[in-house]
């Protein structure tokens, strides 16, 4: 049912023009600069992300991408993984091209869509800052908590 | 048993940081994805009742295959046939099957197996696959890092076969296994916060290696403090001594400095 939901929206979505300027991310299960490096060279590695500014004192990684890349947040994701350890927080800066947001309803943007979750109508302009809900995004205890169904292509997301 | 309790406790009580890169042991966690490392183990090792020093040198290179497979392999040298000469080798896996991670500390636990070879005249009741026996050991490790502090402890399989070269297994197929255990602590020192990835970082660690024969009963119990020094977050230095505390297995050589170099190249393949 919730699938056959999902498709319908997808269907609805709508279609925006944005473009992913940053992403702030936080990697959890290290205490070490050594592991910190780890990540830090393997997101390097990702051709699309043009700088990593690595902060060792609280295991954040801020990452800024070549103009017009395709940014793709699980490749993202699964380079923390490589390295060895897991994305406790994953805060992408969005710039959309007004429009107008509805309830239940995904933008879709490239690729992918996101659904925006707990949201009123409103429209979006600018850029915007989206929290990732879906799992291995955020730490296993929040993406519990929060309870999603995973759906292909959709990202969930919070403003 | 009082001496590690009173080790731990020093150690928890110090506030500075933590590490995991154990000198004598390995921890659940395994190597990035696409890293190589290669590593060169030297151990000097004293001669019991002899004026002779047993060196052992083992290179090795560690290629991290997926975010939770490692393997490794090795070659073992030695001069303990009078001549410095290669003796044998080694294929080392080990596989990380559970982690519960979070902000700054996790609990993870790991499978690990070795199989060796070696040529050399066996000389020792200790079962070690890792440069005297040809034999294989598997077992698990547990490794709790908990900000700057790692605790973690394993226990282990090994068989031991007849040597290459005609060198039999001199102590009888019944005592040819034994049961190893080790704990482990490490503790980060230096520096008391990080700024930079170009930090000199300073660990102690503090390890207890224990092997129970499963034939005979008879046993050893080693510590060996240790302290690393890791370079630019990428080279790594360790200097040791391990210590027998006690023993009922005949041993050659339990009492000795150990150095470990190691350097690891991230996204190489």
């Amino acid at each position: 049912m919730k699938k056959s939901f999902l498709f319908i929206s997808l269907i609805l979505s709508i279609v925006s023009h944005a473009q992913v300027t940053k992403v702030h991310l936080q990697a959890s299960g290290l205490t070490c600069s050594m592991c910190s490096n780890a990540i830090n060279k393997a997101l390097k590695s990702l051709d699309f992300i043009d700088q990593v500014e690595a902060n060792v004192t609280d295991y954040t990684f801020e990452l800024t991408f070549r103009p017009h890349a395709d940014v793709d947040f699980d490749k993202i994701r699964k380079k923390v993984e490589g390295a060895g350890f897991f994305v406790s927080r994953f805060v992408a800066t969005i710039h959309f091209d007004p429009v107008e947001l509805k309830e239940k309803v995904p933008v879709t943007i490239g690729n992918y869509s996101l659904l925006f979750v707990n949201n009123k109508a409103r429209s979006l302009n600018g850029l915007q800052e989206v929290t990732l809900l879906d799992k291995g995004f955020l730490t296993a205890q929040e993406y519990k908590r929060n309870a999603l169904a995973p759906a292909a292509g959709v990202y969930h997301v919070r403003l | 048993m009082k001496l590690l309790i009173s080790f731990l406790s020093i150690l928890l009580s110090i506030s500075a940081c933590s590490q995991e890169l154990f000198a004598q042991t390995e921890p659940a966690s395994t190597r990035a994805k696409g890293s190589i490392t290669f590593r060169m183990d030297h151990t000097l090792m004293d001669e019991v009742n002899t004026s002779s020093i047993n060196y052992h040198m083992i290179p090795e290179l560690m290629f991290g295959l997926s975010k939770k497979l490692m393997v490794s392999g090795n070659v073992f040298f030695s001069n303990r046939s009078e001549v410095f000469r290669k003796e044998g080798g080694s294929f080392y896996a080990r596989y990380r099957f559970l982690s519960r991670d979070a902000l700054q500390k996790h609990f993870r636990m790991a499978g690990f197996g070795r199989i060796s070879y070696n040529n050399s005249d066996i000389h020792q009741e200790e079962i070690n696959t890792y440069g005297h026996n040809t034999g294989y050991e598997m077992g698990i490790v547990a490794t709790q890092l908990l900000r700057k502090v790692a605790l973690s402890a394993s226990a282990a399989y090994a068989k031991a076969m007849d040597n290459g070269g005609n060198n039999k297994f001199l102590y009888g197929r019944e005592n040819s296994r034994a049961v190893n255990y080790t704990l482990s602590a490490g503790k980060l020192m230096l520096p008391k916060a990080y700024t930079d990835y170009r930090q000199t970082n300073l660990n102690l660690m503090c390890e207890f290696l224990g092997q129970v024969n499963t034939g005979s009963g008879r046993s050893y119990l080693d510590v060996a403090p240790s302290l690393q020094l890791i370079f630019n977050s990428q080279a790594r230095v360790d200097i040791g001594y391990r210590k027998e505390i006690s023993a009922t297995l005949v041993r050659t050589a339990p009492n000795g400095f150990f150095v470990r170099l190691e350097y690891n190249f991230f996204n190489a393949f």
